[in-house]
């Protein structure tokens, strides 16, 4: 069980694998569409991940890369369709980088390195935890983007107008992607640092 | 290793891009009176924003946008007569044009007399985040208040998107700058601007 876990911390797609940076950076100036791409990333991520496994052995070789990127693909443009008959405004905020999904590394590594190997129900837990892997990051760097760069948490006013007439004012660099890649640097750091030793 | 004919790989991918194209369709179809419901709010809440009614909630939008417009076909297109929060009358003109990788579109406010901008609204479909994707900023949008469409001598000149700075012959009553970086989508913003047919 302790392997399935990986993905959170010790394998993390973002912090170890060094997977999926690019969306992290651009949908993480606010908390909420930071998380419904996490759990749009995570179903693509476990479905693609059990389907591509039942199916593995009648793939032919030659063009499982086509098979792979078909079903990521309609999983992808389901979830776009499911997002825009539901959190319209989130899947404009959205806008391009769901469609991007398809070209999540992530996706793709599990799929070619471990649900063309492994049986279904290991490769649904797989892509489940490596989208929840992702997903954490996502959530902690937008959370420190929102809070610190609005002054809200998911719209949601929590610093206090007295802070803001006593002087406090919101970091405007928050918001811009530069500062995603320095959080995601400083975690990548925090981890590496928190390791023991003999694991490095 | 099994060997997979190619009358098998080929039978296979048939199938299942047929299965898949079964399952969008039904899905896409499925979705679509949520999808195409949001899509009017979106409208209603876009229109009455250019308008100056500020930022509307999704569940009044399209009640106050009924209330205060009435459909006209100027020309045959899609046209409102509005009344703007500020009191006074105005024409609601909608334009299409082309961005840099996909349809650009927006709803123009006009005075009573066809002279004046009151507001704009612009969407795009797939610009750049972060640069054509600009177009639908306030800060962009708001620059258009108050130019005009004729000018001095009474000419037709529409709102043109320029270059800052570049000294083109156009009077600043009748130019917004474009955006810097997105030259390819402020083109396209200009082109459409200038198809802006006010027959009154």
């Amino acid at each position: 069980m302790k392997s399935y876990l990986g993905p959170l911390n010790r394998d993390n797609p973002i912090l170890t694998q060094t997977l999926g940076v690019c969306s992290a950076l651009a949908v993480t100036a606010q908390l909420k569409p930071a998380v419904v791409m996490a759990l749009s990333v995570t179903v693509v991520c476990a479905i693609s991940n059990l389907i591509i496994s039942l199916i593995r052995n009648t793939i032919p070789p030659r063009v499982r890369i086509i098979v792979q990127l078909l079903v990521v693909s309609t999983l992808v443009i389901m979830v776009d369709q499911v997002l825009q008959a539901t959190f319209y405004d989130v899947s404009k905020m959205l806008s391009v980088f769901v469609g991007l999904i398809i070209t999540n590394c992530i996706i793709m590594g599990r799929l070619e390195g471990f649900a063309l190997s492994h049986t279904p129900g290991a490769s649904l837990v797989d892509g489940l935890m490596n989208g929840l892997g992702y997903g954490l990051v996502l959530v902690v760097v937008a959370i420190f983007r929102e809070l610190l760069g609005s002054g809200t948490l998911w719209n949601h006013q929590l610093i206090p107008s007295s802070f803001y007439e006593s002087g406090y004012l919101n970091n405007g660099l928050m918001i811009l992607p530069p500062m995603a890649l320095i959080l995601v640097g400083g975690l990548v750091w925090i981890q590496q640092g928190t390791r023991k030793s003999s694991e490095k | 290793m099994r060997t997979f004919s190619n009358r098998y790989i080929f039978i296979y991918i048939t199938a299942m891009v047929s299965i898949i194209a079964l399952l969008l369709t039904l899905v896409s179809l499925g979705l679509k009176p949520l999808r195409e419901n949001n899509q009017q709010i979106e409208k209603a809440q876009q229109i009455l924003k250019a308008a100056g009614y500020g930022k509307t909630n999704k569940k009044e939008a399209i009640a106050l946008f009924n209330e205060v417009s009435e459909r006209n076909n100027l020309n045959g297109e899609e046209a409102y007569n509005i009344q703007c929060a500020d009191g006074t009358q105005g024409h609601v003109l909608y334009v299409k044009g082309k961005g840099l990788w996909g349809p650009i579109w927006g709803y123009v406010v006009l005075s009573e007399d066809f002279t004046t901008v009151k507001g704009v609204v612009f969407a795009h479909k797939s610009e750049t985040p972060g640069l054509g994707d600009r177009i639908t900023e306030d800060a962009f949008q708001q620059a258009f208040i108050g130019k005009k469409l004729y000018d001095k001598n009474g000419k037709f000149v529409s709102v043109r998107v320029l270059p800052a700075g570049k000294d083109s012959g156009i009077s600043d009553d009748n130019r917004v700058d474009a955006i810097s970086g997105a030259t390819l989508t402020s083109k396209g913003v200009d082109e459409m601007m200038r198809r802006l047919t006010v027959d009154n």
